[in-house]
């Protein structure tokens, strides 16, 4: 007997311990008036009741003791998903008897329906666990998880590699039981698996880069970074809240790909202010000239198309928060970012042929997304001989003069280069399109187009007024590849501190940065990125018709027909006898200059 | 049984939150006809007579006319083998004589889903099955061994019958002829790992 009494004994103990966390009783779902959560009964004191009954229950099972109303649900939509989603059945279904809010918490079959098991709260109380009848706002259940499924989309594992802890319906379909085991809280939010590191939303989302990606390794504090109660977050740092930093798995309120806030930049902004990330992206995209996202109404969709898309600008259109990494501190001019680095890995572009592409390769393809053939890329701010905004053609390997940044340009006349620039050297957009404050620029934020206070989002100050005084600082953003030493010293254009010191002409009225497309000007007419100011230099009178245009006659030689300044110039030429090459005015450059300038 | 082990068993009785409600026992239960003419006052003549039993030493002394063999729907897939804890309680809580066993929705729901195969583990079953093998090996139930220790829930033949919860003599005297109360959903919880 009293070997029998240690086997009850030893029950009894078994029995207490399957009593602890793994169960459902004491659990949120232990609903009997004895239950720990806020939802409960009065003086009912059962704990299975609520959903089960040995008779007289529903004809389901699993001795299903609930209403199955005919419910019909708003369900997810996005634009990106491959999966057919469907009205939830099976035991979603069951779940959602009581998490829609429609039907009443003690409504149950084995109890007469005149006399319901009386709770605290009748239906379920608003909060968290109150998805309502409106699911778009909620991961997609009822759909099925098959070979189908991870085939179309590169970025679900294949389902015969999700882990057997995340188990389908009947027919391979998801649903709410998948992640979560009502009878079991130990982990929080009855999930089957942890979500910390986002273990359990990775078992079957696979995405490109996520795992060397800074938000899922990175141990900054996100503490503090709550907006209201409901969007608490469930860790402490960045790393351990992975996914859940910008989704929410229910009751997302940016509905389409489940965004924790409403306005996609938030969902970046919320950390990337200087609070939680190193850098104050937020004080950056709000300057004079910046990718501010919330400056248009616009969202960026993964799906739209680059030439057809309305224009916006989102962080999501450069970086991809599931892959993005640190950038390896550099600033040297010419290297920085020509292939695509940390933060804008795994982001989508243009090729410099006009492909879309799913991973950008170079800097610019991303560039080249919006500032190439789409339909929404920026209007024209300068007026000029050849007018040009599509980025991708200003930029073509094979144009008459181009700044080197899809490919090299081997133009020994550009002498004014700082090492370690040379000819034959390559630049990237963000050389000079970068925010004026970021480490590239010598401050201390952070590098990338994101603002500046100089425009158009230029990394240094650039004037294009007529008869700006020249300084160090008015062209700064040119000197800083081009030695101002050597312009001003004349070493290329021979008039050049004629024009840009005496005359007070900026540089751009004679040059057009990005390049003069092939189809539109040709390499006699348009070397050297010239491509004249329109509102500024004019045409002359020749005995041919007037005439604006720039001749190139050689190394270093060229002669200019137009008006500028009110100074006609007719064929007025220059040559730089320095570099030895031979050239019709090979004079006295001052000579040249008091024949040819009429005043 | 020494005073240590009665202090024991006490001890663990309460623990596993067995608490007798009201009075245990056959008399004066619903389960006591012996008021009613046809016993012949004998409380236990409704069930049982004493010298007429098909098997004696196999259990107890059974009402030789009971219709053991009667059939309730059909097993989904052939699983259901009923034994006599479950046959003698539908000779009468088949929906035609006594009402149902739990009060409710219907009186007769037995009756009700014949067709839908009562002792079956499948869909469409709107009671617990009976006549099934104790899924010993299924980890979302404690062993079988364990329910044998504890003398409370019983499995005749390894199988979940009637008998398994009910006590038709409501020794436990809790509520519906529980064989333990089922505050908490103890009694649910005795098989179910949940």
């Amino acid at each position: 007997m009293s070997r029998l009494n240690q086997l009850v004994l030893a029950s009894c103990v078994l029995v207490s311990t399957a009593l602890a966390d793994e169960s459902v009783v004491n659990s949120l779902h232990d609903l009997s008036a004895r239950g720990v959560g806020p939802v409960r009964a009065v003086h009912e004191n059962e704990i299975c009741i609520f959903c089960h009954a040995p008779h007289n229950n529903a004809p389901q099972t699993p001795l299903w003791n609930r209403e199955n109303r005919r419910t019909h649900y708003r369900i997810y939509e996005s634009s990106t998903t491959d999966a057919r989603i469907d009205q939830p059945g099976g035991p979603s279904k069951m779940c959602l008897s009581c998490h829609d809010g429609t039907l009443a918490l003690g409504n149950v079959f084995s109890r007469p329906a005149s006399e319901p098991v009386v709770t605290t709260f009748r239906t379920m109380p608003p909060g968290n666990a109150d998805l309502a009848t409106d699911l778009s706002d909620d991961h997609p259940i009822g759909f099925r998880y098959d070979r189908a499924l991870s085939n179309a989309d590169a970025q679900i594992r294949a389902p015969e590699v999700v882990s057997n802890l995340l188990p389908m319906g009947d027919h391979g379909e998801v649903h709410c039981t998948t992640c979560h085991d009502p009878h079991n809280n130990e982990l929080g939010n009855f999930l089957r698996v942890t979500d910390q590191m986002s273990a359990i939303c990775i078992s079957c989302h696979d995405l490109a880069g996520w795992q060397g990606s800074a938000h899922a390794n990175s141990g900054k504090r996100v503490t503090g970074r709550t907006v209201d109660q409901w969007e608490r977050l469930p860790y402490g740092t960045v790393r351990d809240n992975g996914c859940t930093n910008c989704h929410k798995v229910h009751s997302a309120r940016n509905h389409e790909r489940l965004l924790r806030h409403q306005r996609e930049e938030d969902n970046c902004l919320n950390c990337h202010s200087g609070d939680v990330a190193s850098f104050n992206i937020a004080a950056d995209i709000r300057k004079r000239s910046g990718h501010d996202g919330s400056l248009r109404a616009n969202v960026h969709d993964p799906a739209e198309l680059p030439f057809s898309m309305a224009r916006h600008v989102e962080c999501v259109d450069c970086h991809n928060p599931h892959a993005v990494s640190h950038n390896p501190v550099g600033s040297v001019r010419g290297t920085q970012g020509r292939f695509v680095e940390g933060p804008n890995r795994f982001v989508s572009g243009v090729t410099i042929t006009g492909r879309e592409i799913d991973h950008s390769q170079f800097g610019y393809e991303i560039c080249f997304k919006c500032h190439g053939d789409s339909a929404a890329r920026p209007r024209l701010t300068t007026t000029r001989q050849i007018s040009q905004t599509n980025t991708r053609l200003e930029f073509q390997p094979g144009n008459p003069s181009f700044h080197p940044v899809a490919g090299a340009r081997r133009n020994p006349d550009v002498v004014s280069l700082i090492s370690p620039l040379r000819v034959g050297s390559t630049v990237t957009c963000t050389d000079c399109h970068n925010s004026d404050s970021s480490r590239f620029a010598g401050g201390t934020g952070a590098s990338g187009p994101h603002g500046s206070i100089y425009d158009p989002l230029l990394v240094a100050n650039y004037e294009t007024d007529d008869f700006t005084m020249e300084s160090a600082q008015s062209y700064a953003l040119c000197y800083r590849c081009h030695s101002r030493d050597s312009i001003l010293g004349n070493e290329s254009f021979t008039l050049h501190r004629l024009h840009v010191v005496d005359l007070r002409a900026p540089c751009s009225i004679c040059h057009d940065a990005h390049g003069i497309y092939r189809g539109q000007g040709n390499a006699t007419n348009h070397s050297s990125l010239i491509n004249f100011d329109t509102s500024v230099v004019t045409t002359a009178d020749t005995p041919f018709g007037p005439m604006l245009q720039y001749t190139d006659t050689g190394r270093i030689s060229g002669n200019c027909t137009l008006t500028c300044h009110g100074v006609a110039h007719l064929q007025f030429p220059y040559a730089n006898s320095a570099a030895g090459t031979s050239a019709r005015g090979a004079t006295n450059t001052r000579g040249a200059t008091r024949k040819g300038i009429r005043r | 049984m020494n005073r240590k082990s009665m202090m024991t068993t006490s001890l663990m009785l309460a623990i596993s939150g067995i608490v007798f409600l009201g009075w245990a026992g056959i008399e004066n239960s619903k389960h006591d006809f012996s008021s009613r003419e046809w016993t012949g006052g004998d409380l236990c003549a409704a069930c049982h007579v004493p010298h007429r039993s098909v098997a004696p030493t196999q259990g107890p002394l059974w009402e030789p006319d009971a219709d053991l063999n009667k059939t309730f729907g059909t097993a989904v897939g052939g699983d259901a083998n009923p034994q006599r804890g479950t046959m003698m309680c539908l000779r009468c809580h088949d929906g035609t004589i006594a009402g149902d066993t739990i009060s409710g929705v219907s009186g007769n729901s037995f009756a009700n889903h014949q067709h839908d195969g009562i002792f079956a583990l499948g869909h469409g079953t709107t009671d617990h099955p009976v006549g099934v093998a104790y899924p010993n090996i299924d980890r979302g139930f404690r062993p079988a061994g364990v329910l044998e220790a504890e003398g409370v829930v019983k499995l005749p033949a390894g199988n979940v019958e009637c008998v398994s919860c009910h006590d038709p003599h409501n020794t436990a005297g809790a509520p519906f002829m529980l064989v333990r109360s089922n505050e908490r959903s103890a009694l649910c919880l005795t098989c179910h790992r949940k």
